[in-house]
């Protein structure tokens, strides 16, 4: 048993907070570290925390609970091995790695050995999912693992990878590259370009681009701009939301490897036409192996005069840019939620309005954009708006970046045109024969073949750029299963028809599994999945049953009159 | 008399404030949103105008405040419930929100004629 020196302690945690501050917003970071020290998070470590921050140790404990990435009852293994449980991981033969996981360590997923050398535990979407089956182990990333490769996996870990055959950073798979991604800008160029120009020009070119947020929203980049930019406060906040946590996306892990200069460039830009003297990046727990990268970058930018006070020779213009982790939760990917996170809460949505332009962090203006939204905007500085429109729709100008994976020919990373049809996007990666196409990921729209000639763009079918093709002999009540599964697991718990009502969906996936679902008591959960839609208060609630939807009303006759398999 | 140009993408705002405007004695002329406010100020060339923010983009207002500072020096009101919708707390300022007065509807009648007469002078 591990015994704790509760002087000890208090001295680390006031150590912690010189550098994360001592206000609420730095406990997750404290709790992070503070986990990596102990191995997990024991109830005195929690309590310590609250009285330093001078919360109850109740929030300390809600908080440690609802992150997956924190353990509270039993201290973690030396090395914990996180098996990507994502639908494209599936269909890579995740199952056949798990299994052979047990069979190696001799123990059950959630267990840790007894020589506490290894934990097994499953996650959600690693962003491998073009080289799947994926698995994390601490914060070094394995792809393409098969049944064979597992106990060499092990024998490195014995050996602290001091000798090591597994290449230490997987390469990013990019097929296509378009005007975004073979961009020649070098660091500072766009921003240098955006500060000859005042605030409300700046806002004016991104306006005149037409660029729209690259998450799945769509919402318009220069509006929330403006409104952040018109906003009174004496603080106001960047957001780079890198949570990228929706399954099958995997285009932001690239971009952030080898376009961090473009990102953070972009971050700037808007920190200058909204006012902002601080900006967060928020990075996704399961990318930890990206944050020295970042830390990296940041140190160059500032002894380059690209970040710290008079950016560039800007007089007055005074911005930096913080890393925050996030620690194992999909919803943090909604804006509020993700502000929730930054400042020590519960990752749970909060109710719009007001909004995050105006009642931000800590109640301050601030914008939350995503990754590819602001490189698109440090181009847009450079190249203008023109050049952004030559691709692209009416109402979805531009290029996108695709993360496409499942049964084609050639997954991976792809810049194409908004407005391209399912059926050229599956010519493109060699995947004509699929059945069906998950455009958007586990919330967005599972589209069958008769559909095929619909369009990827904001105003007919919307993606965050996650696109997973199902080959003809997938069973698409597996797959509805998987993403079921998902939203049970990483709903906040808030919403009542999101909590529960995910979990009746789920129900009666399992019955038609066993053949046992009346078309009458499928016809109640379809309204049960209209009812979530409507009155969840966040986009995961509302689109948590989309996949349940679209699946049943494509693949009914597939679906219903199952004889199960015996045992 | 002065010609007093309202954009408001509300037709019964913009009906309410050109009665009482017109009953006190100015000219009216009228749009229900950025661009056709921007055609009717180029068109019309009024001594002020009353602009909304919150039309068929949250931002129009102050877009259009921006396009008209930039090319006259025509004084602006700018008139909207944008914060007690949107609980976003804004005001005038020079570069972003560039009109001279801002105000939260609803406003009396008396109160909006006697800006108007002020910015006027």
């Amino acid at each position: 048993m591990q015994v704790l020196d509760r002087t000890k302690i208090i001295q680390e945690i006031s150590d912690l907070k010189k550098t994360y501050g001592d206000d609420r917003s730095a406990l997750l970071p404290i709790l992070q570290d503070l986990q990596e020290t102990y191995g997990y998070l024991p109830d005195l470590v929690m309590q310590e925390t609250a009285h330093a921050l001078e919360i109850h140790p109740v929030e300390v404990e809600g908080v440690a609970s609802f992150y997956s990435f924190f353990r509270r009852k039993e201290k973690q293994g030396k090395y914990v091995l996180r098996l990507c449980q994502t639908i494209s991981c599936d269909l890579a033969g995740k199952v056949n790695v798990a299994r052979q996981l047990e069979n190696e360590l001799g123990i059950k997923f959630g267990e840790t050995t007894k020589d506490g050398m290894f934990t097994l535990e499953y996650t959600n979407c690693l962003g491998m999912c073009d080289q799947g089956p994926a698995m994390l182990v601490n914060d070094r990333l394995f792809a393409k693992v098969t049944p064979d490769k597992v106990p060499y996996i092990i024998v490195d870990c014995r050996r602290d990878f001091l000798k090591s055959d597994f290449p230490k950073i997987v390469p990013s798979d990019v097929r296509k590259s378009g005007p975004i991604l073979s961009h020649d800008l070098k660091p500072g160029e766009g921003l240098k370009a955006a500060l000859n120009h005042t605030r409300a020009e700046v806002i004016g070119i991104i306006r005149e681009s037409g660029l729209r947020g690259r998450g799945g929203a769509g919402f318009p980049t220069a509006v929330k701009w403006q409104l952040a930019g018109a906003a009174q406060s004496d603080k106001k906040y960047v957001v780079c939301n890198a949570d990228e946590g929706e399954p099958g996306t995997f285009k932001d892990r690239y971009l952030l490897f080898h376009h961090t200069d473009m990102i953070l460039d972009g971050m700037t830009i808007a920190a200058y036409a909204i006012g902002a003297k601080k900006g967060f990046f928020y990075l996704r727990g399961e990318y930890l192996y990206l944050k020295k990268y970042m830390l990296e970058a940041l140190e160059i930018r500032r002894k380059n005069n690209l970040l710290g006070k008079d950016i560039a020779g800007k007089k007055g213009f005074d911005f930096d840019i913080e890393v925050r982790m996030g620690a194992g939760a999909y919803v943090c990917g909604e804006e509020t939620a993700l502000i929730e996170s930054l400042e020590g809460y519960r990752g749970e949505p909060r109710n719009r309005p007001p909004f995050p332009v105006d009642t931000g962090f800590q109640k301050n203006p601030t914008i939350v954009n995503n990754v590819e939204t602001f490189l698109d905007a440090t181009l847009i500085c450079v190249k203008g708006a023109k050049w952004f429109n030559e691709h692209g729709t009416e109402k979805s100008k531009g290029t996108k970046i695709f993360s496409i994976s499942g049964d084609c020919e050639q997954p991976g990373i792809y810049e194409l045109p908004f407005g391209i049809t399912i059926a050229q996007l599956l010519k493109e990666v060699k995947g004509e024969n699929a059945k069906a196409v998950q455009i958007g990921g586990a919330s967005g729209k599972c589209v069958a073949r008769k559909d095929f000639n619909r369009t990827i763009a904001f105003e007919d079918i919307s993606s965050g750029g996650s696109i997973i093709v199902f080959g003809p002999s997938v069973d698409m009540l597996k797959v509805a299963i998987n993403f079921m599964e998902f939203f049970v697991e990483e709903s906040c718990g808030q919403c009542t028809p999101c909590r529960d009502g995910n979990v009746k969906l789920l129900e009666g996936l399992k019955l038609l599994e066993k053949g046992r679902c009346s078309v009458t008591y499928l016809n109640e959960l379809m309204r049960l999945a209209e009812t979530i839609q409507l009155a969840s208060k966040c986009g995961l609630g509302q689109s948590s049953p989309n996949a349940f939807l679209s699946i049943l009303e494509n693949f009914k006759s597939e679906i219903l009159g199952r004889v199960p398999e015996k045992a | 008399m002065a010609k007093v140009l309202i954009v408001d993408d509300d037709p019964d705002f913009v009906s309410a404030v050109a009665i009482v405007l017109e009953n006190a004695g100015y000219k009216v002329c009228k749009a229900h949103s950025r661009q056709e406010g921007m055609q009717v100020f180029d068109k019309e060339q009024p001594n002020l105008v009353v602009l909304d923010v919150m039309m068929q983009e949250p931002d129009d207002g102050f877009v259009m405040a921006q396009e008209l500072k930039a090319r006259a020096k025509v004084p602006i009101l700018m008139l909207t419930s944008v914060g007690q919708v949107t609980g976003l707390d804004f005001d005038k300022d020079s570069e972003m929100v560039p009109v001279d007065v801002f105000e939260q509807k609803p406003i009396m009648p008396s109160v909006l004629l006697e800006r108007i007469n002020q910015l006027l002078q």
